[in-house]
């Protein structure tokens, strides 16, 4: 959606009384200013290994292809927001906690960390944790998420309402301007009641 | 320094308080509107088109402050990060309940109230719901019947705009539709499959929704962003802030006071009348007096009659317009939550574009006809169909590049049926002042007691079996029943406590929502229902405050008031 089709889908609205004192660039910008991030403040639980060590877990979650990947989403920074103003305290340390098992894992295949590890080694990580956070799930269902079930909620979830990620792959709309009730589903079309 | 005189003093700006306020300046009322909360501008207030990346949790809310702060409003589905600043502090707004007993009492303190994020569901009431009571000996006899409020449905549909589709069915009355909303894909196989083998009986349809599907008295028609209850800077849905209060502003007699916490009515001993009420500032604190010939409250159903219960007078010793006893009894709210979910198979080449802000109805379909054995009333479903979304790939096994394609399809169709129950009146679930207890302005706050009876508990069961029912016949698969044990208060359909009646002994208001006690005070929120129906009251509410400013101003005019 860019402003012209916004002037177009709101034409309407632009003429009517009690839009009129609003330009379609005001209308665009609405409640928008108010909400935009302020620069960003720094890490304040990450220190800078364990932000490369989630950016780089985030990156194979959800790898670059012929869109962005997590990186481009920025995620060690919103991981971070929700570290230092959201999680409860034991849910930090478990996230902590299991950054820190990352390395030991990659220790133990004989790399320095896992930011030095090969790519295969990465994977081999990756893989076994998502395996013991299926069994983890499986064995009891209500029980506190594993931590690769928490570092792929966070990295799912932050690269879809992230801009590039919501733009890429969910291709945003801020305004459909219709509703189409069964139409041939080709790609995403997201808009602001699927976030 | 005399306090400021009105002819009409409005306690409130949402639903009921925007429509008593256009009608009575439009009947040619000098009219203030005392709103408690701050005033809202759509331009900076309303967030609907912000995207995620812009919100500083991206939607998560924030956890610490909501806990802190609205430990009892983010239980609302629509008390997010982006609407949560239209619901109140729970810190600042305190009541109280026996822990064992919870009541959500979920608000909104602002110009336009809850107008700004309610649900926008629109049903209207017929003689089954107004001669229910008189029916079945629970609560009292509704003054009026169908007849009597149909011209005022017309009147507030016809100015307020409500798309939906006319069935004829006598239990749920057409009414002034602008063109229906579509069923997506998954709800036309529902409809088909319920209309196949329920015929005559059940029927689906298309939300009626106080949403606009073409061009309406100025405002524009839906674009299907979706979360109307962020706001809507093109009016599309109802809400007083664009619909009503410029109705009652361009008269030219609007006076709207934010800030304006109403304390209580004053009440004339002598003349035996509401002189005006007791403002405390929000801002400054102030004690303030307003003065008027005719007072309405319209402050919302617990809210207006926690102002009657703190109005004591020496002859009004329990609250005004008491002398029935049964002022702050037979609280109702809607019984939510019993239902059935499933799989639509099929179809996954198709999707929606656009996310409509609505969903499906099902009528009332228990005891219309034939008496049901287990239990009085009835309800009817809401819900709708729907594909998986991009947060199911977080729960998925796998890494890369193959959960990257996951995120780019969608899941299967889903459907739910979610019921509204009617609740029975009944005086022990009540409210009373809390004498331990006060809110940020010094006001007397409210001790509710509340709870389901056995009625609306057999209700919810039924409708997990009805619902299950249902999608089984449209050949839905892993059809799950379900009951949600949602408390009262939570459908944010409270209703009752200053009810209407015809005997002044056993009720607060007459057929016209006028105090039996005290003529020129009127209560036209939800305070004044009789009974609950099960349809969503919100166009009743309307079409009573209509009702009753005209009749008001008749009776100024005829020098009765």
């Amino acid at each position: 959606m860019n402003r012209r089709e916004l002037c177009r889908v709101l034409g309407a609205a632009v003429a009517s009384p009690a839009l009129s004192r609003l330009s379609a660039n005001e209308l665009w910008a609405v409640g928008r200013r108010a909400h935009a991030r302020g620069p960003g403040l720094g890490f304040r639980v990450l220190d800078p290994h364990q932000a490369e060590t989630v950016e780089i877990i985030a990156e194979l979650i959800i790898p670059e292809t012929d869109t962005p990947g997590a990186r481009a989403a920025r995620l060690p920074e919103f991981i971070d927001l929700l570290l230092a103003e959201w999680a409860p305290d034991d849910d930090r340390k478990q996230f902590l906690d299991g950054l820190a098992d990352v390395d030991a894992r990659a220790r133990a295949a004989s790399a320095a960390d896992f930011r030095s590890a090969s790519e295969a080694q990465r994977v081999a990580i990756l893989t076994a944790l998502d395996a013991e956070a299926q069994e983890a799930r499986k064995a009891k269902a209500d029980g506190k998420p594993h931590f690769f079930d928490h570092m792929k909620f966070v990295t799912v979830y932050g690269y879809c309402t992230s801009e590039a990620g919501a733009t890429a792959e969910l291709h945003y709309e801020a305004i459909p301007g219709a509703f189409e009730p069964c139409a041939p589903m080709d790609r995403w079309r997201a808009a602001p009641g699927d976030f | 320094m005399a306090a400021p005189s009105f002819d009409a003093i409005v306690v409130g700006s949402g639903i009921t308080g925007g429509w008593a306020a256009k009608e009575l300046c439009e009947r040619g009322l000098k009219t203030l509107v005392l709103e408690a909360g701050r005033p809202i501008d759509p331009a900076r207030d309303y967030v609907e088109h912000v995207p995620p990346w812009e919100m500083k949790f991206r939607g998560f809310g924030d956890r610490k402050a909501l806990e802190r702060d609205q430990f009892i409003q983010r239980h609302c589905y629509a008390c997010n990060e982006y609407s949560g600043k239209f619901f109140v502090n729970d810190r600042d707004n305190p009541y109280t309940f026996d822990p064992a007993k919870p009541f959500h009492w979920i608000r909104g303190r602002q110009v336009g109230g809850k107008s700004i994020m309610w649900g926008r569901q629109v049903y209207r009431w017929s003689d089954l719901d107004f001669d229910a009571n008189a029916r079945d000996g629970f609560g009292v006899d509704w003054p009026i019947r169908y007849a009597d409020i149909a011209p005022w449905y017309d009147h507030v549909e016809e100015f307020i705009g409500i798309s939906g589709e006319a069935l004829g069915l006598p239990q749920l009355p057409d009414g002034k539709f602008l063109p229906p909303m579509a069923l997506n894909c998954a709800e036309q196989v529902v409809k088909d499959g319920i209309a196949k083998h329920f015929a005559g009986e059940r029927v689906l349809t298309i939300g009626r929704a106080a949403i606009l599907t073409q061009a309406h008295g100025g405002r524009a028609a839906c674009h299907y962003c979706g979360p109307c209850e962020r706001g809507c800077i093109t009016h599309s849905y109802f809400n007083s802030i664009g619909v009503t209060l410029p109705a009652a502003r361009a008269t030219g007699r609007l006076t709207l006071r934010p800030y304006s916490v109403v304390h209580s009515v004053i009440y004339d001993e002598q003349r035996d009348r509401a002189a005006g009420v007791r403002v405390i500032d929000g801002q400054t604190r102030e004690a303030l007096e307003f003065r008027a010939r005719i007072v309405f409250l319209c402050a919302s159903t617990l809210e207006s009659t926690r102002i009657l219960l703190n109005s004591k007078t020496r002859r009004f010793p329990t609250g005004l317009a008491n002398s029935s006893g049964v002022l702050g009894h037979n609280l109702m709210d809607h019984a939510m939550g019993g239902g059935a979910n499933g799989t639509i198979p099929g179809m996954e080449d198709r999707s929606v574009h656009g996310n409509r802000p609505n969903g499906i109805y099902v009528p009332r379909f228990r005891n219309v006809k034939t008496p049901h054995p287990a239990f009085l009333r009835g309800y009817g479903f809401q819900g709708g169909g729907g594909r998986g979304g991009w947060g199911r790939a977080a729960s998925q096994p796998g890494f890369g590049v193959e959960l990257k394609r996951a995120l780019r399809t969608q899941g299967p169709w889903g459907f739910s049926l979610y019921g509204f129950g009617e609740c029975l009146p009944r005086p022990t679930n009540s409210v009373e002042i809390d004498p331990d207890k006060v809110d940020a302005w010094g006001v007397p706050a409210l001790r509710i007691h509340c709870e389901w009876s056995d009625n609306e508990r057999k209700l919810l069961h039924d409708m997990s079996v009805s619902g299950a029912e249902m999608l089984e016949a449209a050949g839905a698969k892993d059809v799950t029943p379900f009951v949600d044990d949602n408390p009262p208060g939570l459908t944010i359909h409270e209703m009752g406590t200053a009810r209407m009646g015809r005997d002044p002994k056993t009720s607060v208001l007459n057929a016209h929502n006028q105090c039996h006690d005290v003529k020129n005070l009127f209560v036209t929120d939800g305070a004044c229902m009789a009974s609950s129906a099960c349809q969503n009251p919100s166009i009743t509410y309307m079409a009573l405050t209509a009702r009753a400013a005209a009749y008001a101003v008749e009776s100024m005019n005829r020098r009765e008031l």
